[in-house]
């Protein structure tokens, strides 16, 4: 690691078409977005980047927001801190489970600074919004000069630290559909010290139907074990139009941990991270179920 | 026990309030005029020759001011092992060949950090990579490279401690195990990395180093050292010290590099490592195999016990020969050994060294002892708590030749520890365990390996006209509150307030030495300094007193509440700040003063006193992640009179936060030489929501060789911490250790090896 990173041109940007207009002018250059800096700067002082250009978007308060109605549902603009999202009442009230997942993200201060989107599109296959955002079935809002385009946010991250966002382009927004009726979601992720990135991390939404009984739908994500967050369909699909009990959970959770591939480090091997995800998807979804049939 | 008027009460931190508002200045905070900033260029080889070094491309850069290598340096080496020469193997910058990956070749001075920066990467070093050394079993064989030419078999240090008669021990035993462990090396990981500011003048030939140091005497002599300049020519200052935790004992490449660069530009250089360098290049705590043989009577009493360690030192010397010695030594403590051999080795290998990291040997040495203890009590059908009660120590218990216990209270810690553990855990949930573990540490080594002509501790006392007192000495505040310690024992002796003290420590040039922070030593040495220089000073006053009340002279004088008076008569006495007035016209115009100095005599091999004491954990088990939740933390420790209780408090905290790291998830993964994880991304340090609650009860003594009965506060309760959450874990689930960090995925493991055995032996129970 060096001390300090190496030159480039600072370009601060005011609004969002300001920002595209650099983006466009850019393109074919060597540059970086920075939003809160809290990924980059790291990326940038160990030489795995060295940008010509810094775009800087931490400027575009017109993107800093939460708003929430029952059409579109929820819509977090791209410069939403992580703390924001933590603190926000709208969360609170219709997405308590964001919140629950802040609160283990990193330490307050890299919440104070990172932003919600920064942290997706540094896409560290570890990041904690990816899984919940899965399950809640949200878009990605990917914008260039004079183009729009909303993908699935279990799309939104291709590879180690690789996106769907082109040169040129940047996020713009993150959109959570309103839950239906009877909706159950919850999220854990561990790591064995306090907000430290998850070994592995899951996130179940359970829907029921009007009875409380059956499951009408599923969604399961889960981080930290893939090149990417996953998405467990064939586990989802285990679970879909039956009565969820827990030995039904027991084995949607070993579906769902046969639909990792991690990778072995330093912190854990692949096979215990495989079986931890098994093991996060059965408690998880427990309390999910627990949550719907409050709903 | 007596009525103190300051010793013993919770005194805040009399540095507290310009820390916590920013105004302490650290070395990383300083600058000078016309200063320039120093990088240095290290090996990218764990062991190569250097070829050929070509400095020319860098020189050219704007901004450079000076490129050295090290033909360029003085080509002193340095160690803390003085007295032995050989081991004195440090120097500024690796001349024929580099050791490990990190070992600087050379160093840049430039008027900014970015140009020192980019010069480094001008610079072309041709290496021819030589076959390396890892692993201490693998240094020692015979075709081994050979990682320093004046040591052929890589064999840094040995260490052997023997009394009573071991094979005879063995023969009497009921039972004997063995076990075998590996320990993982930790970083002290203090928040302020190694970081100096050198001032040479040529003009007189002087030089000013301003270091981040736990002994700023250490680096004084070690700089002349290195330098080949008379000691009294060098200053040395330890500002403000933004933790130490046992890494900052030696001098490092930073301020011997600092200090050529500045004698090369009559320019003040500073220099400071970033955090990468600090976990590759500084000091950490040793990596190391034990073996271990016990054995006990059916009553679970120690007849013999025998240890083996084999540590993995690293490139250069330190402190690790020092705790190899210490490793065998705190291993039996506080229990009654009749029979005990050690032998320890610390091999040469091509990785950073390792040192007296805080707990000095104990922190190994203990976890793997008292674990294997636990298996035997439970082999034996013993109670965990039962087994240390029945061989912990008494007062005036001496192990022969080695170290002696003065005061002692270990006995009462374990009989209030059974008491409170049943009123505080009065039962467990599933999963549930509580580990115990006893431990005792120094307080202040004997050890004299620096070679110093001086007295261990120094204090000077001057009380001026107006009743306030100038402290001088060299002792060292490095964040664990000495500076508090030594105001308190000062204005205790001479009866007046911490508010009377201005304190002028850690200055070479402008106090009298002391050897620093390391070893829990300051209390109780610097402390005995204080108060010997104090004394001084109130035997001039008392004498002044009794003179004006021509007392009785079979009558006892005190100071106390800034008035000296008859003990048995209060209200017989005079104003302390009337008395200092008088002496000082007395003594023709002269502030009083008083020169105290303390060092050890007679007191064995290793300390004059020993902190000590028992502690239990209690610690919950997911069986399905494998994590460990240390929930509750009981400590029951005798640490004499103590002299500050909130600072006392601390100093157990921070011990225990640091023990759990090294029990639960500190390490420090290498790949050829290589550090895996040198950020704290990747290095896992517990933080504050990791904690547990810890209850701390004391058990006061009367040490009588330490300045009101005190001694150690700072480093007993980090060994006793990683034993203490092993030990819970395996009552808990049975699961076994034999290495340290409990990381989730070993601690399954360990869990489904237990639950295999279990299995099996109700099988064959059956
Ligand atoms: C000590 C530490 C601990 C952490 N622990 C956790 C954790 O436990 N869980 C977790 O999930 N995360 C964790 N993180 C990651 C942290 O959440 C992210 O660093 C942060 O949210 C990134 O946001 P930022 O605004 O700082 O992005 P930056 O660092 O500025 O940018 C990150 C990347 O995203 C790109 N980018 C940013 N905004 C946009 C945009 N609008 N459009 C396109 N590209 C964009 C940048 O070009 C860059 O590649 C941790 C980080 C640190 C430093």
């Amino acid at each position: 690691m060096k001390t300090i990173v190496t030159d480039f041109e600072y370009l601060p940007a005011k609004t969002v078409e300001e920002a595209l207009e650099l983006l466009a002018q850019h393109k074919d250059d060597d540059y970086k977005i920075i939003a809160g800096g809290q990924s980059l700067n790291t990326a940038m002082k160990h030489r795995l980047i060295t940008p010509e250009y810094i775009i800087d978007i931490k400027g575009l308060s017109d993107l800093d927001y939460i708003t929430f109605d029952e059409k579109s549902g929820l819509r977090i603009g791209a410069l939403t801190t992580h703390r924001s999202l933590e603190k926000s009442p709208i969360i609170r009230d219709k997405y308590p489970v964001l919140a629950e997942m802040e609160e283990n993200v990193a330490s307050v201060e890299t919440r104070n600074w990172g932003t919600v989107v920064g942290d997706l599109c540094n896409a560290d296959p570890a990041v904690d919004p990816g899984p919940p955002l899965i399950a809640l079935d949200a878009k990605v809002t990917i914008a260039g000069k004079g183009e729009e385009r909303v993908v699935d946010a279990e799309e939104f991250a291709v590879d180690f630290f690789e996106t769907l966002v082109q040169p040129g382009e940047m996020v713009t927004e993150i959109q959570i559909p309103a839950l239906p009726p009877h909706s159950g979601v919850c999220f854990t992720k561990y790591s064995q010290i306090h907000g430290d990135y998850a070994l592995a991390s899951a996130a179940v939404l359970i829907t029921l139907d009007e009875s409380k009984k059956k499951c009408v739908n599923a969604r399961i994500g889960l981080g930290g074990v893939g090149n990417a967050p996953v998405r467990a369909k064939k586990a989802e699909e285990l679970l879909k139009g039956k009565e969820i009990t827990e030995d039904l959970l027991a084995q949607a959770a070993g579906v769902a941990s046969e639909e990792t591939s991690p990778i072995s480090g330093i912190e854990a091997s692949a096979e215990y991270k495989k079986d931890l995800a098994g093991t996060l998807v059965k408690r998880v979804g427990k309390e999910a179920l627990a949550r719907a049939q409050k709903a | 026990m007596k009525e103190y008027s300051i010793i013993g009460k919770p005194t805040p931190n009399v540095d507290g309030p310009a820390k916590v508002t920013g105004e302490a200045a650290y070395t990383i905070d300083m600058t000078l005029p016309n200063m320039l900033y120093g990088k240095l260029l290290r090996s990218p080889y764990p062991h190569a020759n250097i070829l050929s070094i070509d400095t020319s491309k860098a020189e050219e850069l704007p901004g450079v001011k000076a490129i050295i290598t090290g033909k360029d340096t003085p080509g002193g080496k340095w160690g803390l092992w003085r007295r032995f020469r050989e081991l004195s193997d440090q120097q500024a910058l690796a001349t024929d060949k580099v050791r490990f990956i990190g070992d600087p070749v050379a160093a840049v001075a430039a008027t900014t950090e970015e140009i020192a920066e980019k010069a480094l990467d001008l610079i072309e070093v041709e290496y021819e990579p030589l076959p390396a050394v890892f692993d201490p079993i693998e240094a020692i064989k015979d075709d081994a490279p050979m990682v320093h030419e004046d040591f052929p078999s890589n064999i840094n240090a040995t260490r052997h401690i023997e009394w009573g008669d071991v094979d005879k021990g063995f023969a009497e035993a009921d039972y004997v195990r063995e076990d075998r462990f590996v320990l993982e090396a930790a970083h002290p990981c203090a928040m302020e990395v190694h970081n100096s500011l050198a001032s040479y003048d040529k003009g007189t030939g002087r030089l000013t180093v301003w270091t981040s140091t736990g002994s700023p005497y250490f680096v004084q002599q070690n700089l002349a050292e290195a330098l080949k300049l008379r000691e009294g020519d060098i200053r040395v200052i330890k500002p403000h010290v933004g933790g130490h935790y046992g890494g900052k004992n030696s001098t490092m490449p930073d301020a011997v590099n600092a200090a050529i660069l500045s004698m090369k530009t009559g320019r003040p250089v500073k220099i400071v490592y970033n955090r990468d360098e600090e976990f590759t290049t500084t000091e950490h705590r040793t990596a190391q195999n034990m073996a271990l043989k016990i054995g006990l009577k059916k009553d679970g009493t120690i007849v013999a016990f025998e240890v083996k360690t084999m540590t993995n030192g690293g490139a250069y010397t330190g402190l690790g020969a020092t705790t190899l010695y210490l490793t065998g030594t705190f291993i039996t403590m506080p229990y009654k050994i009749p029979n005990y051999r050690y032998d320890g080795v610390r091999t040469y290998t091509n990785i950073v060294w390792g040192t007296s990291i805080r707990g000095f040997g104990a922190v190994p040495a203990k976890y793997c002892s008292e674990t294997q203890l636990d298996r035997a009590a439970k082999d034996l059908g013993i109670d965990p708590l039962e087994i240390r009660r029945k061989n912990a120590v008494i007062p005036g218990y001496e192990a022969p030749g080695q170290y002696k216990f003065e005061s002692c209270g270990i006995q009462p810690c374990i009989e209030k520890m059974a008491v409170r553990v049943k009123e505080k855990w009065p039962k467990l949930e599933k999963d549930e365990g509580i580990g115990y573990c006893a431990f005792a540490y120094m307080s202040g080594g004997i050890f004299n390996w620096i070679d110093t002509p001086y007295a261990y501790s120094s204090a000077h006392v001057k009380v001026n006209w107006d009743g306030t007192v100038d402290l001088y000495s060299q002792a060292a505040d490095v964040g664990q509150g000495h500076n508090t310690v030594a105001a308190m024992i000062c204005a205790e002796e001479l009866g007046i307030g911490i508010e009377d003290i201005r304190l002028h420590m850690g200055d070479t040039a402008h106090a009298y030495t002391d050897l620093g922070a390391w070893g829990s030593r300051e209390t109780l040495m610097n402390g005995n300094a204080i108060k010997d220089a104090a004394a001084q000073v109130k035997q001039k006053l008392i004498d002044i007193a009794r003179l004006k009340l021509g007392e009785n002279i079979a009558y006892d004088l005190v100071a106390k509440n800034k008035r000296i008076f008859l003990e048995l008569r209060p209200e017989r006495g005079l104003s302390y700040y009337d008395l200092v007035k008088d002496a000082i016209r007395a003594n023709d115009g002269v502030p009083l003063t008083g020169t105290g100095h303390y060092t050890p005599h007679n007191k064995g091999m290793i300390s004059p006193a020993y902190g000590m004491g028992i502690m239990a954990m209690k610690a919950k088990v997911d069986r399905e992640t494998g994590h460990v939740t240390v929930q509750d933390v009981l400590v029951v420790h005798d640490s004499g009179q103590i002299i500050n209780p909130l600072g006392a408090r601390g100093q157990v905290e921070g011990s225990i936060h640091m023990g759990l790291g090294y029990g639960l998830c500190e390490e420090m993964p290498m790949d050829q030489g290589m550090l895996l994880n040198p950020e704290f991304v990747d290095y896992k340090i517990l933080r504050t929501r990791d904690m547990p609650e810890i209850e701390i009860l004391d058990v006061p003594t009367y040490e009588p060789n330490g300045p009101f009965g005190a001694k150690e506060a700072a480093e007993a309760t980090i060994a006793p911490a990683a034993p203490c959450v092993a030990n819970a874990v395996y009552q808990a689930t049975g699961a076994e250790f034999y290495s340290n960090v409990l990381k989730p995925e070993k601690v399954l493991k360990a869990i489904r090896e237990a639950e295999k055995k279990q299995k099996a032996s109700k099988a064959t129970g059956k």
